[in-house]
């Protein structure tokens, strides 16, 4: 008998991933087992307590990872740069369950997977973001795209769902195999695939003009780009976004951006540091296509929801700005900025979600007229998140940008700050155009929509929008600590 | 017995991969664009065990086989739309898809 050798595997570097695993086996277990009237519920309490049990381990994992370190054969970083990640992602997570406890008579008939599948992809998010190697790298990316093209199409009766699930699948798809692909490339090159050992052999076989390096190099940012949904590998966002059943929309605008940049920025700074001067230029022109792109098509949008799936590729390129900037305010940048951006994409689905229920269609932006007064909480909520979605104080937004601008400028490159400022003035015309059709409009342009009786108790939802509320001022206000956490998690990054 | 350089290899695996690249951009039924993703896949595949041969290890050849069964339950997911949208008598055609636009 021969003995195998197995890593040591540091089961508290893996705890949120295997709370919200089990969370989503029971789930499952839960649509099986319980009467199918009861299975809405069981499926929501079991992802919400994955979910909420994830985050607080994710916390633990925060404070006990001062040392950066990398476990269970090297794969996994146990680092509080993936600690923080994990916690935004399992905050998004519990908001996202909140959201979709409404949709309750409409996915009824498969509560019990829907939950199972949301945990599934929290699963493979926060996987995702400790990864350390090329091949976690992509079976976590796989492992919560394929959950989420699943959640698009939950809602089988609808050609729009059907439509959006199929779509992302096939770009996602191409995406992943370019991604792939890029990763057997730097395999290729260096004959490594954990990231530090890429780094290495790069710089101890002087591989920094190696074209297989490059071409890989370049098809892994392709295919982030793709996950990040970052312009131009944006097409498959504002039809996704539309046609998934909203609450999902919620979570993949939130979870996906979150985790799809965390992760673009630890592979980049942490593999390819000789490359520097390559992916800092690719990734700073990705920014100026998708801000660029971004604002100008949000521009025309009726459709709220495509607005808002616009507005969330600019944001990438807000985002993608701290990346280019390949220093440790951009890393600081990039963690807080995703905290305000994470509430107020939430909640901004989640006013839709109900503005759509109310409605029984998609929402245009002459459909919000009268919702400021009818439902003064959504309201006032989502004329903060527009608000904070351009950048305006009071909200974390601001600070948001403002740390990004300065990541630029300490890099040098003034530029890219300029571009980031007009696209910014640009936005607020569709940001204010929302705001404007929630308030100011003279009672001869409202059309008030009868919605048939008053607007249906949604307990749970209403909290999760306040929730994001709170988040969104409080991170203005709270910008200090916040800031601090996101610090000590940069400082982990070898930039 | 030593078999081709690496290179061939490799110039095998990316006409896979652009031969795959192509079918996904112009073909318009759904099923051929999953078979297409998949051939990229495959590209992918065979980069990968070529080079873990190239380098004299087993990293390579293992991601192999946990693409391999990534790459099976993407299938598994696509043709359940498909599925459900023949259910439904969609046109199987990717360019007919326009339910959702603007």
């Amino acid at each position: 008998m021969i003995a195998a050798t197995t890593p040591k595997v540091d089961w508290f570097a893996l705890a949120p991933v295997l709370a919200l695993l089990a969370a989503s086996g029971l789930a499952l277990l839960g649509a099986v087992l319980v009467p199918r009237r009861r299975a809405h519920g069981v499926g929501g309490v079991f992802a919400a307590l994955g979910f909420a049990v994830a985050f607080v381990l994710s916390a633990l994992l925060y404070v006990d990872s001062g040392e950066a370190r990398n476990v269970v054969a090297e794969a996994i970083a146990r680092d509080r740069f993936a600690a923080l990640a994990q916690l935004i992602v399992c905050g998004a997570g519990l908001l996202a369950v909140g959201i979709s406890w409404s949709e309750r008579p409409r996915v009824e008939e498969h509560a019990g997977e829907y939950y199972a599948l949301l945990a599934a992809a929290g699963a493979g998010m926060a996987f995702l973001v400790a990864a350390n190697n090329l091949m976690v790298l992509f079976l976590a990316l796989e492992w919560f795209s394929i959950s989420l093209y699943v959640l698009s199409a939950i809602r089988a009766d609808r050609v729009e769902s059907l439509e959006a699930g199929l779509k992302y699948l096939i770009v996602g798809g191409f995406g992943s195999a370019a991604l792939l692909f890029g990763s057997a490339l730097v395999y290729g090159s260096t004959g490594e695939l954990m990231f530090g050992r890429i780094a290495e052999a790069t710089r101890a076989q002087g591989l920094e003009s190696d074209p297989l390096l490059l071409a890989g190099l370049a098809m892994v940012i392709t295919g982030l780009g793709f996950k990040a949904s970052a312009a131009p590998f944006h097409m498959w966002t504002p039809d996704v976004y539309d046609g998934a059943p909203t609450p999902v929309t919620a979570f993949m605008s939130a979870a996906t951006k979150t985790v799809a940049l965390v992760l673009a920025m630890r592979v980049l700074v942490a593999a390819f540091p000789q490359l520097d001067e390559f992916w800092t230029l690719a990734i700073a022109a990705i920014a100026c296509i998708s801000l660029a792109w971004g604002n100008l098509a949000a521009l025309v949008q009726r459709n709220v929801k495509r607005m808002l799936a616009y507005s969330s590729i600019s944001h990438a390129g807000f985002m993608l700005i701290a990346i280019a900037a390949n220093n440790e305010l951009g890393g600081r940048a990039l963690l807080y900025y995703l905290i305000p951006y994470s509430a107020m994409s939430l909640g901004a689905f989640a006013v839709l979600a109900a503005r759509e229920r109310e409605l029984g269609r998609a929402v245009a932006l002459d459909d919000l007229g009268g919702l400021g007064w009818e439902r003064p909480l959504l309201g006032l909520s989502l004329w903060v998140f527009m608000l904070g979605f351009a950048g305006l104080p009071l909200t974390g937004g601001f600070w948001g940008k403002f740390l990004v601008f300065s990541a630029a400028v300490e890099r040098g490159w003034t530029w890219l700050v300029i571009v980031g400022v007009v696209a910014t003035a640009v936005s607020l015309y569709y940001y204010l155009s929302v705001v404007r059709a929630l308030y100011m409009r003279s009672d001869l342009e409202v059309r008030l929509m009868p919605a048939g009786g008053s607007p249906p108790r949604e307990g749970l939802l209403q909290a999760a929008v306040a929730a994001c509320l709170a988040v969104t001022v409080g991170s203005f206000f709270a910008v200090q600590p916040l800031t601090d956490l996101a610090e000590a998690a940069a400082k982990q990054l070898p930039f | 017995m030593r078999g081709p350089d690496v290179t061939w290899y490799l110039a095998v695996a990316g006409t896979l991969f652009a031969t795959g690249a192509l079918g996904v951009l112009l073909r318009r039924s759904p099923l051929i664009v999953l078979l297409s993703i998949e051939i990229m896949l495959n590209g992918a595949n065979l980069a990968l065990i070529a080079f873990a041969r190239a380098h004299g290890q087993e990293d390579g050849q293992i991601f192999a086989l946990a693409v391999m069964a990534v790459a099976a339950s993407e299938v598994v997911v696509g043709l359940g739309l498909i599925v459900a949208m023949a259910r439904r008598r969609l046109d199987l055609d990717v360019d007919k898809l326009t339910a959702l636009r603007g």
